[in-house]
């Protein structure tokens, strides 16, 4: 809300400096975006009179000029031929600057000496709107009541400043110069004015001129309505303009200046209807037909529906409710009756229309934050009264009143309640001044308060919302901090899934990998640049209004935006690289979602130019978090990995994620040149499995003795086929009850073993708890495994 | 007696001669071995007469221990320098010192735990919600029903009719209170989205929710927890100040400045100017919103509050822009670890 300075002083007497009034709006919840003086880039500018003319000796173009600045006389050569002896003209002095950006120095022109230059309207930063004669070309000629010597800035109305307020969505009542006035009153302890709304009523009737009927009641709470009869539409005066120009208006004409100075100054939205437009005698307030057209005042042809709400007489719409007047009943020259229209639209339905459409106005864009019944009347009120002042009309008798009059709220509570909420005691009158000065008469009896609110402050509506009118004007730097000293003793912390991931981070950041956090959405090119399978969109949930089609599908897998990432780190030459994720992704059941989707937690990791076996070393030293046992890798078909260096993670038989060296084809498409390791783990299923062993130890941690008596390890050498798994092989002596470990120490290839075959060397160690092994309790073992492997693996002994 | 002078002198001369520890033992062996001179010169004894006898086996026996004596220090002196030898040998340039670094954890990580543990410490306990959530929870329960103008506060991503990206980890408050009755700490970290992009907003970003739900809450509460906030996360003289604002599900509600950690409150680019720089929101919890769950609004009140992750880790960490947050250059990431 941009607030002139000069305006809201017609309300409140403000004597403070700027910096001080800027302060004091913050304290009690006006937020101000900006402070702008208008008069910022025109300095050292004054008014002054010309006095003596003369032909520049050296440039027939030139004129020698001998001006009066109140104190002196100086020369000042122009090349302006627009000016006269006796005028009155704003003369930029040495040093000035120039709203246009020119810096001023006395100097000679063509031999003559000028201590300066006389001043356009451009170079004032003015308008027509801002004052008389500011859209002529050339030296702007000020008005003959101009003083001389003085700031022009005075003059010319720039020296004013512009508040950008932020207000808070609750109070629509700030959106004008009043409302802002009354909340500065307060905050300066001073009184604010209310406005005129006098006016005098004609012999005609408005029931006479026109007959109003709201079919919608529902979108339009108020409707009122009254006319203007010997309406002389012209230019508006000076006063109006200039404030309408500061707000960034333009001057219509009369009537329609009205309508936005109201606007402006009361916060109620108005329309002003060419009575000889309405057919009938009758305003009709209803929704659309579906496929009805209407041509606002902009000009275009909109097709509404019956969502819509619209102005109509018997045959057509004459406006579309609350965000524009229709182009078949604007108010033009000729306009000699007006019907003045000031109403409250339900603020979603303007909303609706006005996005569907396209179409924004200063009357939807105030629609659209709220406008209460309250202002209805006041700011038709003020509309009349400005008009007859304007001297350009004469109002009808009566009002048109639709809609019910917002009546003032009562609200009462225990006196207890303010201390019991903000912590503090505040002073019994202080309370009552406070609430007073907010026209919220107050009365506190026998420990309980009793308030009446405003009609315009719809916000309140409990106790809370009182207390909080007394302690944000009391102040809340009276608050002092405690600690929940008066609360009950909590038990808090993590719960123990976020403790475990908490130390998978660390244990991540321990073996090197750093953490990245990325977007959940992302797009089609990218989901489909990250596998070697067809991307069918259809199976994301997608965003109905994202930002862009790259930022429209929730994620189904963590590897694209890692591989993304990955790319852009190598394209700034980054090496090196060891990256992690915590994230999740977003599963629907059923699409289009109509319930909440399953967001299951996962970890991505990669790296890049590491060995397939010291990655998997890394992801096992993950999984080993979660499961020392019946931990199985098999081989994976992910559309991410390389078929023959990738492997699912089975744990107990449950699919748990996979890792290995990103696809070929995967890699290109990012455009990676470097060996790039990948994982990604199913969290949530790794957390199952931690879970129900910690539940089946009881969570139990005991002390196990050392094994009394000594172990016996053997090394055994395999020859078999290329494509049997090391895994499978070690599993036969694993499962052997006196085997403790087994382990592949060797993988050997020659001609001598012939192609397609290798030799793998195994170690492994025996144990038993009860008794010192013999050779043959080992031989006797050995050989099962020996006999099973042979069998299934068809791998002899070296 | 001649004999035993010219044995010693020649034990002497060869022990001077002697190079290695096994040079030592021969010698050892060769004069006091089983058949050794000294043992001869013993052996001799049965020779002598009678009365000499005690003499002259004192005389060897003495002549042993000075042996011994030579012998042992000899050794010891050339262990010590085969020592010092060996020592020489096995010298290596130490002064090599590159540091492998520690992986980071991502600094909306190390923010989001630093602000959770001192919660943590004050009995909250930390839970995460849905980042899809229903239009119920994100706003209907928080007071913002379907026509409130504070919906126009937040740019919503709609993914169906009435299911939405959240907008604000206070979606879990209802959440939350349905499920647990008072009193309640709770603090909730996580995700939340909004559709606007530009060089100071992400459509993703992390904010933490706090709540708590008892008798006896009150304003003076919430300044004091946020003060002890801060002044963990920023120095022991960050100064709250609270400005009046609004959220429709706390009455009142706050906008909460601290003192500029930059410039220590005199002004400075980072704080515009003003010394204070804007953190979060905050007010005492609206009844509405304890009724909505089936609290009762008499009997209890409480305060929430809700800030930016993003935004605290950029001032603690001196970020200039967000987006170097999501782009998770290795560079940037590394600047976090240990």
């Amino acid at each position: 809300m941009k607030l002139p300075l000069s305006w809201l002083k017609d309300y409140v007497d403000i004597t403070e400096d700027i910096e001080t009034l800027c302060k004091k709006m913050v304290d009690i919840g006006l937020e101000i975006e900006e402070v702008v003086y208008l008069g910022e880039n025109v300095t050292n500018v004054k008014v002054c009179k010309i006095v003596e003319i003369n032909r520049h000796p050296n440039a027939d173009k030139l004129l020698c000029c001998k001006v009066d600045i109140g104190n002196e006389i100086i020369p000042i050569v122009t090349n302006d031929h627009n000016v006269k002896v006796g005028d009155k003209v704003p003369v930029a002095l040495h040093g000035a600057n120039l709203h246009n950006g020119l810096h001023i120095t006395k100097g000679k022109m063509r031999g003559e000496e000028s201590f300066g230059m006389f001043c356009g309207s451009e170079e004032l930063g003015i308008n027509a709107d801002m004052y008389p004669n500011a859209d002529t070309d050339g030296v702007l000629i000020l008005r003959s009541s101009a003083v001389v010597g003085e700031d022009v800035r005075k003059e010319v109305g720039i020296d004013d400043y512009i508040l950008d307020v932020s207000v808070t969505a609750n109070r629509q009542d700030c959106n004008s110069v009043l409302g802002l006035a009354r909340e500065v009153a307060v905050a300066l302890g001073k009184t604010c004015k209310e406005p005129d709304v006098s006016y005098t009523e004609t012999s005609v009737l408005t029931a006479d001129l026109v007959d109003v009927k709201v079919k919608a009641t529902d979108i339009c709470k108020g409707y009122y309505m009254q006319g203007l009869t010997d309406v002389k539409i012209g230019k508006s005066p000076l006063w109006i303009t200039s404030r309408l120009a500061k707000v960034g208006l333009r001057s219509i004409n009369n009537l329609v200046d009205i309508t936005n100075y109201v606007l402006f100054e009361i916060g109620q939205p108005m329309h002003a209807f060419d009575y000889n437009d309405i057919s009938d005698k009758c305003i009709i307030v209803r929704r659309a037909n579906d496929g009805e057209r209407i041509i606002p005042l902009d000009g275009k042809e909109y097709e509404l529906n019956c969502e819509d709400l619209v102005i109509a007489d018997k045959k057509r719409a004459v406006g579309l409710a609350g965000i524009m007047g229709g182009a078949n009943s604007g108010i033009k020259e000729s306009t000699s009756c007006v019907l003045f229209e000031s109403a409250s639209f339900a603020r979603l339905n303007v909303r609706r229309t006005s996005r569907r459409l396209g179409l924004k106005s200063d009357s939807s864009a105030r629609f659209e934050k709220g406008i209460e019944t309250y202002t209805n009347n006041l700011g038709l009120s003020r509309a009349l009264h400005l008009a007859e002042q304007l001297g350009c009309v004469k109002v009808t008798c009566g009002r048109i009143s639709i809609g019910k009059v917002a009546e003032a709220k009562k609200v009462a509570f225990k006196k207890d309640r303010i201390k019991s909420l903000l912590g503090i005691e505040i002073p019994e009158e202080k309370i009552v001044s406070i609430l007073e000065s907010l026209n919220i008469q107050t009365e506190i009896k026998k420990g309980k308060v009793a308030c009446v609110v405003p009609p315009y402050r719809d916000d309140i509506s409990r106790d809370c919302d009182i207390i909080e009118e007394i302690i944000r004007v009391y102040g809340y730097d009276n608050i002092t901090g405690t600690l929940l000293e008066k609360s009950q003793v909590t038990c808090g912390g993590k719960t123990s899934d976020e403790k475990r991931v908490d130390d998978i981070k660390n244990l991540l950041t321990g073996m090197r990998y750093n953490e990245c956090i990325f977007y959940s959405f992302g797009g089609k090119e990218l989901f489909a640049k990250a596998s070697v399978a067809p991307v069918d969109e259809n199976n994301y949930i997608r965003l109905i209004n994202p930002i862009g089609e790259d930022l429209s599908l929730m994620n189904r897998d963590l590897a694209p935006n890692m591989l993304q990432c990955v790319a852009l780190n190598l394209s700034r030459n980054n090496t090196d690289l060891r990256l992690f994720e915590v994230g999740r992704v977003y599963l629907a059941d059923k699409l289009p979602l109509s319930d909440l989707p399953y967001e299951q937690p996962r970890i991505s990791m990669c790296a890049v130019d590491v060995a397939f076996e010291d990655f998997r070393a890394d992801v096992l030293q993950v999984i080993r978090y979660f499961a020392k046992n019946n931990v199985k890798l098999v081989r994976s078909d992910s559309s991410v990995l390389h078929p023959g260096i990738s492997a699912d993670i089975m744990i107990d038989n449950v699919f748990c994620g996979y890792f290995g060296k990103v696809h070929p084809q995967v890699v290109d498409n990012f455009e990676i040149k470097c060996n790039c390791m990948y994982a990604e783990l199913y969290l949530d299923k790794l957390l199952e499995i931690k879970n129900r062993i910690v539940e089946m130890s009881n969570g139990d941690m005991r002390f196990r003795p050392f094994a009394k008596f000594p172990s016996v390890t053997r090394d055994f050498a395999f020859v078999c086929s290329e494509d049997i798994a090391a895994q499978d092989i070690l599993d036969e002596f694993l499962c052997l009850p006196l085997v403790e470990n087994a382990k592949l120490f060797d993988v050997y290839r020659s001609e001598q073993i012939g192609a397609g075959k290798k030799s793998l060397a195994i170690s492994v160690t025996f144990q038993d708890q009860n008794k010192t092994l013999q050779d043959s309790d080992v031989e006797k073992q050995s050989g099962k495994a020996l006999k099973n492997i042979n069998a299934k693996y068809g791998a002899t002994l070296r | 007696m001649a004999n035993i002078q010219e044995i010693k002198s020649a034990f002497e001369k060869e022990l001077s001669t002697c190079q290695t520890l096994a040079q030592l033992q021969d010698l050892k062996v060769k004069y006091m071995g089983k058949s050794g001179e000294l043992t001869s010169l013993l052996k001799g004894i049965k020779d002598l007469p009678a009365e000499e006898r005690p003499t002259f086996g004192a005389k060897v026996n003495e002549l042993r221990n000075i042996f011994e004596e030579k012998l042992n220090y000899k050794s010891a002196a050339m262990k010590a320098a085969e020592l010092q030898r060996r020592i020489n040998e096995e010298k290596v340039d130490i002064s090599l010192c590159e540091m492998q670094p520690w992986g980071a954890l991502h600094p909306v990580t190390l923010a989001k735990n630093e602000i959770c543990s001192l919660l943590i410490s004050m009995g909250f306990e930390v839970l995460e919600g849905p980042e899809i959530e229903t239009d119920y929870y994100n706003f209907q329960s928080l007071n913002i029903p379907y026509d409130h103008p504070a919906r126009d506060m937040q740019d919503t991503f709609y993914l169906a009719d009435g299911i939405l990206l959240r907008t604000q980890t206070s979606a879990m408050q209802s959440r939350h209170m349905e499920v647990k009755k008072p009193p309640i700490k709770m603090v909730c970290p996580g995700k939340v989205y909004r559709s606007d992009s530009d060089a100071s907003h992400s459509p993703v970003f992390h904010q933490i929710e706090g709540l708590v739900v008892d008798k006896n809450v009150t304003l003076c509460d919430l300044k004091g927890t946020l003060e002890y906030i801060a002044s963990h996360l920023f120095g022991k003289d960050t100064k709250v100040r609270f400005r009046p604002s609004f959220f429709p599900f706390t009455e009142p509600s706050v906008e909460v400045d601290l003192t500029c950690c930059n410039c220590g409150g005199k002004g400075c680019s980072l704080c515009k100017g003003t010394g204070w720089i804007e953190v979060l929101g905050a007010g005492m919890v609206n009844p509405k919103v304890l009724e909505n769950c089936g609290i009762d609004s008499s009997e209890y009140n409480g305060y929430a509050f809700g800030m930016g992750i993003d935004r605290i880790a950029m001032i603690k960490y001196g970020i200039p822009d967000i987006r170097l947050i999501f782009e998770n250059d290795q560079r940037f990431l590394k600047q976090f670890g240990k």
